[in-house]
């Protein structure tokens, strides 16, 4: 019966995915339905590759044209067949969902876009596009704070980065040629596809085998109330915001006790000592950038301090690396170094000043 | 049968139950771990494929990207905020391997006046 009714849960899913892409991936559905998931998965990953290839050729526009619509084919595929199995048994989703989806696409466009581009500043912008869709994703599962970040982070700090250096370095196109060669022709294009595509396949069969699939479909379950309570947890560590919050339930309350945190009930009092109980709801959950500030604080005091050392010393080794080169010649450095300087005539004497 | 699928289908689409909130939660964890696996591959394959030296680095940092999304849509599995704290550390290696890479290119571009990576193909065992 559940086989019976998981099976038809399916079926919605699967065609509101297939009207969008081309009927191509209709055809190829109708083939690969009798064959195991882990067939299908490599299967669509072998599309996948097989269009990237085609697009990485750097003539032939109607080869790229057909690149693009095996790729495009390919990855709706891998969706239809990954998000198929992916609500938990006895679940319904009557919501396919559309902003993972629309965000994926995005994210792999710009990045395929990115890779086959001839021009480098164009790459780096389509990079930004990759970013701004994966900071869509992170909105989606619930990290508002990284999600921000990242986009000031990588679009606003290390892409300019990049812009700078594309700009200094960058050889201007040759006039009737256009870019510079080596921009144009990639290296070995089919050995390096068969190597991603043996690794998305591998990746995965073990990301999306039914078995992975259904112990995460389990684990996100059970992991909610647990979730929730480490919230509360979080929460306790905050004494100003927890009095702040508590103060909003119960304008009374002057001093907070304790917070259970498998239920959120704050014990507070009153001005006049008399005890309260107030139990708080899941909105006055601390918002996620408040969270993740306490988890990383708390949790990784030390990797923060290595963090900050990690940076500076970045930033010192940009700074030598960067900096103007003189070619110093050996008796300039001999010199530098407090040692007598050689010269021409002397050379005995220099020798014996080394040994010295 | 027909009409208790329906009947479900309904229930499911105007009452967002806990059960149905965790399925959509499932599937965007899955669609984000699809994009995750497909985002590292195509940046393998122009790490291995572009010749242009920023083009490979901006291939590892869509490499970064692609872990960063896997350990947020894991973190959410095990509602566990670790996840998102760790992106954090992949922001800041991220940030000091392009300004130590960009250096370094910039320097490998003075000596040769070139991006190609291949100028710099004698580094390679000779076969």
């Amino acid at each position: 019966m559940t086989e019976n009714l998981s099976s038809d849960r399916t079926q919605p899913v699967t065609t509101h995915h297939m009207s969008s892409p081309p009927s191509l991936t209709l055809v190829l559905l109708e083939a690969a339905s009798g064959l195991s998931p882990a067939v299908q998965l490599t299967i669509a990953a072998a599309i996948c590759a097989a269009g990237l290839a085609m697009l990485m050729q750097p003539e032939g526009r109607k080869l790229r044209i057909a690149g693009t619509v095996l790729g495009l084919a390919g990855f709706a595929m891998l969706f239809v067949e990954v998000l198929k199995r992916a609500s938990p048994a006895g679940a319904d989703t009557g919501l396919p969902p559309v902003f993972p989806v629309v965000f994926g696409f995005l994210a792999l466009a710009g990045a395929v876009r990115m890779i086959t581009h001839p021009r480098p500043v164009f790459a780096a912008l389509y990079f930004i596009l990759v970013v701004i869709a994966t900071a869509g994703m992170f909105l989606l599962l619930g990290a508002e704070f990284m999600a921000f970040s990242l986009v000031i982070v990588y679009a606003g700090a290390i892409l300019i980065t990049y812009m700078f250096v594309l700009m200094l370095a960058q050889q201007s196109p040759v006039a009737g040629v256009g870019d510079a060669w080596y921009d144009r022709m990639p290296r070995e294009a089919i050995s390096a596809v068969i190597v991603g595509f043996v690794m998305l396949a591998t990746l995965s069969d073990a990301y999306f085998s039914q078995k992975s699939q259904d112990l995460r479909n389990e684990t996100l379950v059970r992991t909610e109330p647990t979730g929730t309570a480490e919230a509360w947890a979080r929460l306790d560590q905050m004494p100003k915001l927890l009095l702040e919050t508590a103060r909003k339930a119960d304008a009374s309350i002057a001093s907070v006790e304790s917070l259970d945190a498998k239920t959120g009930t704050v014990s507070a009092r009153t001005a006049d000592g008399a005890p309260v109980q107030v139990v708080l709801g899941a909105d006055d959950l601390p918002d996620n950038g408040r969270q993740v500030g306490v988890d990383l604080v708390s949790k990784f005091p030390a990797g923060l301090e290595i963090a900050g050392v990690v940076l500076l010393m970045a930033l010192f080794g940009a700074v030598i690396l960067a900096r103007k080169q003189i070619e110093l010649g050996e008796d300039e450095r001999r010199g530098l170094a407090g040692m007598r300087r050689l010269t021409v005539e002397g050379e005995a004497g220099g020798a014996a000043g080394g040994a010295r | 049968m027909n009409t208790a699928t329906i009947a479900s289908m309904e229930h499911s689409m105007f009452t967002l139950s806990g059960t149905t909130l965790a399925a959509t939660g499932a599937q965007t964890v899955n669609a984000a771990l699809l994009v995750s696996a497909l985002l590292f591959a195509i940046g393998l394959v122009g790490f291995l494929s572009r010749r242009n030296m920023i083009i490979m680095f901006l291939c590892t940092e869509l490499m970064f990207q692609a872990s960063a999304l896997a350990l947020i849509a894991f973190g959410k599995v095990h509602h566990d905020l670790s996840g998102q704290v760790f992106v954090i550390f992949i922001l800041t290696v991220a940030a000091a391997e392009a300004a130590l890479a960009l250096g370094l290119v910039v320097l490998l571009y003075r000596r040769r006046e070139t991006l190609d990576s291949e100028a710099w193909s004698e580094l390679r065992e000779t076969a």
